[in-house]
């Protein structure tokens, strides 16, 4: 795919790991562009990113969102897939074990139950923010990190994936974590669906909500699908063995698109990385 | 411009882990540009606020109004007759703020029309401003999506202006000068410090928190997803009214442009009902905008939390101490269909309450 190793060749380059074409490199888009990188085979590149992540890290084990604003610390479980992915060196290790206690010590602020929200206000999982609420996003890519380093079985995960279930709307699919807001159920999006998907591979759902979640995808990827949803609405649908036959051609529109709207980095990593389909290392260690 | 700020140590633990500020700052905005440091950017702006304004907190409203009729002409009138001085604007940088806050195509009374933003572009561009378009979209990270979902992006491409992606920006950060909420300060994007002049641009809603979301709540969506979170929940926790005032009153560079053709009633800001106004309402001071929007929907501006923490501090919200320019509230006024919730109908003007106006 050329498409691909076009974004591949971008990606070595330190100028772009950040959100926007020569905006200074970020931790989110470094971790993605490194992702991207191992999991098509370029694992020197990788290794770059994956070394100035390391450079972020605090001493309490936490990475900032970039080199200039060292909080909040959301994307630390993004940087152990991609220091998980590479492997191999005994720096990486180091981290990743300082980065797991940190994320271990951090949860979202829970509240007692009320009927003015639909969703478990005393469930666990982590927030955008160190002292906020946990929100899907930041419980998905935390869940990943730990079922990526062999933790999918700590409390920890077990208490961040019955929150992504509980965060599903009860007709399939998810926002950014809010279900019923004052008797009135809200509305999905792909973006944060196809992430919880990607994370809760391998996870039993009586309730259904899963399945249904599954299907909503289905039914709504397309080919104008934008960059980063389409991206991971594929991850979520390919941790759960789902492939579609015209998934190549959407990513390739997308990739097009979203060369003419600015070139970011960040969307082209995300991308790559949905080509790879079920091999995609962000679902590395989810028993698909 | 330089001169020492004194920043108080943050005093939650949201704002702590938010923070990463030195505890000096200094006021120069080219070393942020050039030196990606901080600067408190509201304060730069000053000068140009004072000079922008003719004073007082007029509220231009025009009514019979259409996203495909002349609102570049309603849009430059409502304007200059609440005090805009478009000679202070010749080589200024405007930035256009529209309610991006959670688009889909299901639902386009949520979302500030992109005629409205298109219109005002045309204004500001008339007077000689360099005009940007930026968002932060509230509860969704794919901003691209979001301008997918809303028109925008198209309309934009069409007019060839440009969009800021605030949920992504370098920040700057700036002292919180409202201190309602124990914030110290807030990380501003790039393109909001650059700014000479920040126009709101909100959909008039019902908030089924808040009572109302219209021009100073909208400006929780210059704030950026990567340091408050999707929901920005660091606010939320510091509390929604006092934080809508603080964002306000660290902000003095705002004019407000309401898009009320199509408005949203019931359960808003996202699940609510098109409320068709064919209404417009502009002015210079967000705060007497708001409140008289509060009065068209039929709810009272003073029971109104945000709009009780900014009256007297960041403009007027007694109907006497606002002109009224163009059509008058109370031939426009069509009260909204809000929750029936408590908190909500005890904003009503009609609740029994003693009325302030």
């Amino acid at each position: 795919m050329r498409w691909v190793e076009a974004i591949l060749d971008e990606l070595s380059e330190a100028t772009s790991w950040g959100y926007r074409p020569g905006a200074p490199p970020a931790t989110e888009p470094a971790a993605m562009g490194a992702l991207a990188l191992a999991g098509h085979g370029r694992h020197e590149a990788a290794q770059r990113a994956c070394r100035w992540l390391v450079s972020l890290q605090a001493d309490d084990g936490a990475l900032g969102i970039s080199a200039a604003e060292a909080a909040p610390h959301w994307p630390t479980g993004l940087a152990v897939l991609a220091w998980k992915t590479i492997g191999g060196a005994a720096e990486y290790e180091t981290a990743i074990a300082k980065a797991l206690a940190w994320l271990l010590a951090v949860r979202g602020e829970t509240s007692p139950r009320s009927d003015e929200v639909g969703h478990d206000t005393t469930a666990i999982g982590w927030p955008w923010v160190e002292g906020t609420h946990a929100w899907v996003e930041p419980t998905a890519f935390n869940l990943l990190a730990l079922k990526a380093t062999g933790h999918a079985a700590h409390p920890r995960a077990r208490w961040g994936a019955g929150l992504l279930v509980d965060r599903l709307l009860t007709s399939g699919g998810c926002n950014y974590g809010n279900t019923v807001v004052l008797g009135q159920a809200l509305r999905a999006h792909v973006e944060p669906t196809g992430l919880a998907l990607a994370a809760l591979a391998g996870e039993g759902d009586p309730t259904g909500k899963i399945a249904r979640s599954i299907e909503y995808l289905d039914k709504t990827l397309d080919r104008s699908t934008t960059a980063a949803s389409l991206a991971y609405g594929l991850m979520g649908l390919a941790a759960h063995g789902r492939v579609s036959i015209a998934a190549g051609e959407w990513l390739a529109s997308a990739a097009e698109r979203t060369r003419r709207r600015g070139a970011s980095p960040h969307r082209l990593a995300l991308l790559a990385l949905a080509a790879l389909g079920t091999d995609c290392p962000i679902l590395l260690g989810t028993n698909r | 411009m330089n001169e020492p700020l004194t920043v108080q140590t943050p005093s939650t633990i949201g704002q702590e882990a938010v923070d990463a500020a030195p505890r000096t700052l200094w006021l120069d905005r080219r070393a942020f540009l050039v030196g990606g440091g901080l600067v408190a950017a509201g304060l730069l702006a000053r000068p140009l606020a004072r000079s922008l304004f003719g004073g007082g907190a007029a509220v231009f409203i025009a009514r019979h109004q259409r996203y495909d009729g002349a609102l570049e002409q309603t849009i430059r009138a409502g304007l200059l007759a609440t005090g805009l001085d478009p000679a202070e604007l010749r080589d200024r940088k405007v930035l256009l703020k529209p309610n991006l806050v959670e688009p889909t195509r299901l639902a386009p009374h949520m979302t500030t029309h992109p005629a409205m933003i298109l219109a005002a572009a045309e204004v500001f561009r008339g007077w000689g401003a360099t005009v940007v378009v930026g968002e932060a979209p509230g509860h969704v990270r794919d901003t691209e999506m979001a301008l997918a979902e809303s028109g925008l992006g198209e309309a934009l491409d069409s007019a060839n202006l440009d969009f800021a992606d605030l949920n992504y920006e370098e920040t700057a950060w700036v002292a919180n000068r409202g201190r309602a909420s124990k914030l110290a300060g807030f990380h501003l994007p790039r393109s909001i410090v650059e700014a000479d002049l920040v126009v709101s641009m909100p959909k008039l809603k019902t908030h089924h928190w808040v009572g109302l979301t219209v021009s100073m709540k909208n400006l929780y969506g210059i704030l950026p997803g990567v340091k408050y979170g999707w929901p920005k929940n660091v606010l939320h926790h510091a509390g929604i009214p006092q934080t809508v005032f603080d964002i306000n009153a660290s902000l003095p560079k705002r004019v407000a442009i309401v898009d009320g053709i199509v408005a949203m009633e019931g359960d808003g800001p996202i699940m609510g009902s098109p409320k068709p106004l064919g209404l417009v309402v502009i002015g210079t001071n967000p705060t007497a905008v708001d409140a008289t929007c509060a009065r068209i929907m039929g709810l009272d501006p003073a029971r109104v939390g945000y709009l009780q923490l900014a009256n007297y501090r960041l403009g007027p919200i007694s109907d006497r101490a606002i002109v009224q320019r163009g059509e008058r509230w109370q031939e426009t006024a069509s009260p909204f269909t809000i929750l029936n919730r408590p908190h909500l109908q005890e904003l009503r003007l009609d609740s029994g309450g003693i009325l302030t106006s």
